[in-house]
């Protein structure tokens, strides 16, 4: 519930890129303050105001750290933003770092008349880590797509794509996981000799499926089942999980199914 | 002119980027404001100035870029009109906060708190941009404008690889 909270679901909107615009346009302010005090553009005390500008950047940014945090948790774990979010974090975990020390260094030094090269060079360091960091940022949301649709799926997501290419078959059955692990309304992505494939529980029985939505290829294993019909997270096309028929656009093309079973507790594809 | 305003050269969306700073700074502004009221210090008031300042410097780059981005979306779609309202109410805070700061230009080095009047400016015009960008939020992660625009390449050939049924290549 809590996690839920954090990812912005009641409000359906995730909060983390939200909230990341104030640490973002804060330590961006305070290093112009910074810049227009080093040149001495004006006889007021920016020095002085830059700090509380810092400050605030710093609440905010433990704040959007947190709800980055819980957003992560949930990208799979082989899905190729998984390490972009990774540099992601560790990059603005050292810039917030940056700042705290660069916030501590001023505290005890707030009556200086002019600002130090040395704290302004440490600014621009911090603001330099935040513009790449925001960048690589934007294309988890922009090129991967994290984080769109989500509040739509309110079971858990698949962890990570399971292989099932090496394993042994029976008639061409490879066995993915036992029948409990999937609940109805729940999916896996499936790799199975090179196809990705999502598996979706619904009244009991599995339907196999392309992952990628036929529009901007969507992972259709993190969309919403309704009833028999799955809704890609990023631009809500609409597929009946039976026959891989597009119930509403903007695709326009079928998906390729595959031949799902439950025999003997086991949920098996081919 | 349309693919350099959408961010193509950056292969990240300009907009969303580029409004991080009027989105942050506004409602900081009226803090800011906020603060003078209940501490009369000059400080205040100059950080409400140059907090709107930056705010309006940026969002005047940001609504060509918001424009063209709006332009891609198709008129029958939800989304065309949920940035039909993004882009008015945003117009209209930017003018708000033109008018907010051009009445402050004279007195924010001198005085000590915000007066009533341009306070309440202000508050009216972070609700509107707290509106305004919770809409535009959604646009994003509701209704997907932007995402997999420029990355669709990339996905369509890690869709083929993955044995996927994919449209034809003039098709999308």
């Amino acid at each position: 519930m809590f996690k839920a909270l954090l990812q912005g679901k009641p409000f359906s909107h995730p909060l983390h890129p939200a909230l990341v615009h104030f640490p973002i346009g804060l330590f961006v302010l305070s290093l112009i303050l910074d810049i227009a005090s080093y040149l001495e553009i004006t006889s007021n005390d920016l020095y002085g105001a830059s700090l509380y500008v810092m400050a605030f950047g710093l609440a905010m940014g433990v704040l959007a750290a947190l709800t980055g945090l819980v957003d992560r948790s949930d990208i799979r774990l082989d899905h190729p933003a998984r390490k972009t979010s990774t540099i992601h974090m560790l990059l603005n975990l050292s810039a917030l770092g940056l700042f705290s020390i660069n916030f501590v260094l001023r505290l005890g030094q707030r009556a200086l008349a002019g600002i130090p090269l040395a704290y302004l060079l440490l600014s621009l360091v911090g603001v330099g880590i935040i513009l790449v960091s925001g960048y690589l940022g934007g294309t988890m949301v922009y090129d991967n797509g994290i984080g769109v649709g989500r509040h739509r799926r309110d079971t858990r997501l698949p962890k990570k794509t399971i292989d099932v290419s090496f394993l042994v078959r029976h008639d061409g059955w490879a066995v993915v996981c036992d029948e409990n692990e999937l609940k109805d309304g729940e999916t896996l992505r499936v790799k199975c000799d090179g196809n990705i494939i999502a598996l979706a529980k619904q009244g009991g029985k599995v339907y196999a499926f392309q992952d990628f939505c036929t529009h901007r290829y969507g992972p259709l294993s993190e969309g919403k089942l309704e009833d028999h019909q799955v809704i890609c997270p990023w631009h809500r096309s609409c597929f009946d999980i039976r026959t891989g028929k597009v119930v509403e656009g903007p695709a326009k093309v079928d998906l390729n199914t595959y031949s799902a079973m439950i025999r003997g507790g086991k949920i098996f594809v081919k | 002119m349309i693919d350099f305003l959408q961010g193509k050269w950056l292969k990240h969306p300009l907009h969303p980027a580029l409004v991080h700073i009027p989105t942050a700074l506004w409602p900081m502004a009226w803090i800011f404001d906020l603060f003078s009221q209940f501490r009369a210090d000059n400080v205040f008031v100059q950080l409400a100035f140059y907090a709107g300042l930056l705010g309006l410097l940026v969002a005047i780059l940001a609504i060509p870029t918001g424009f063209a981005d709006w332009t891609d979306i198709g008129r029958e779609k939800p989304a065309w009109k949920l940035g039909l309202y993004h882009m008015g109410m945003n117009v209209v805070v930017s003018i708000l906060w033109a008018i907010n700061l051009w009445l402050r230009v004279g007195s924010f080095q001198t005085d000590t708190s915000v007066p009533p009047g341009l306070f309440g400016l202000s508050t009216f015009a972070t609700v509107l941009l707290l509106i305004s960008g919770y809409l535009g939020g959604r646009m994003i992660y509701a209704y997907g404008i932007s995402v997999a625009r420029l990355s669709k390449k990339k996905w369509r050939k890690i869709a083929e690889q993955g044995g996927a049924a994919v449209p034809p290549e003039d098709g999308e």
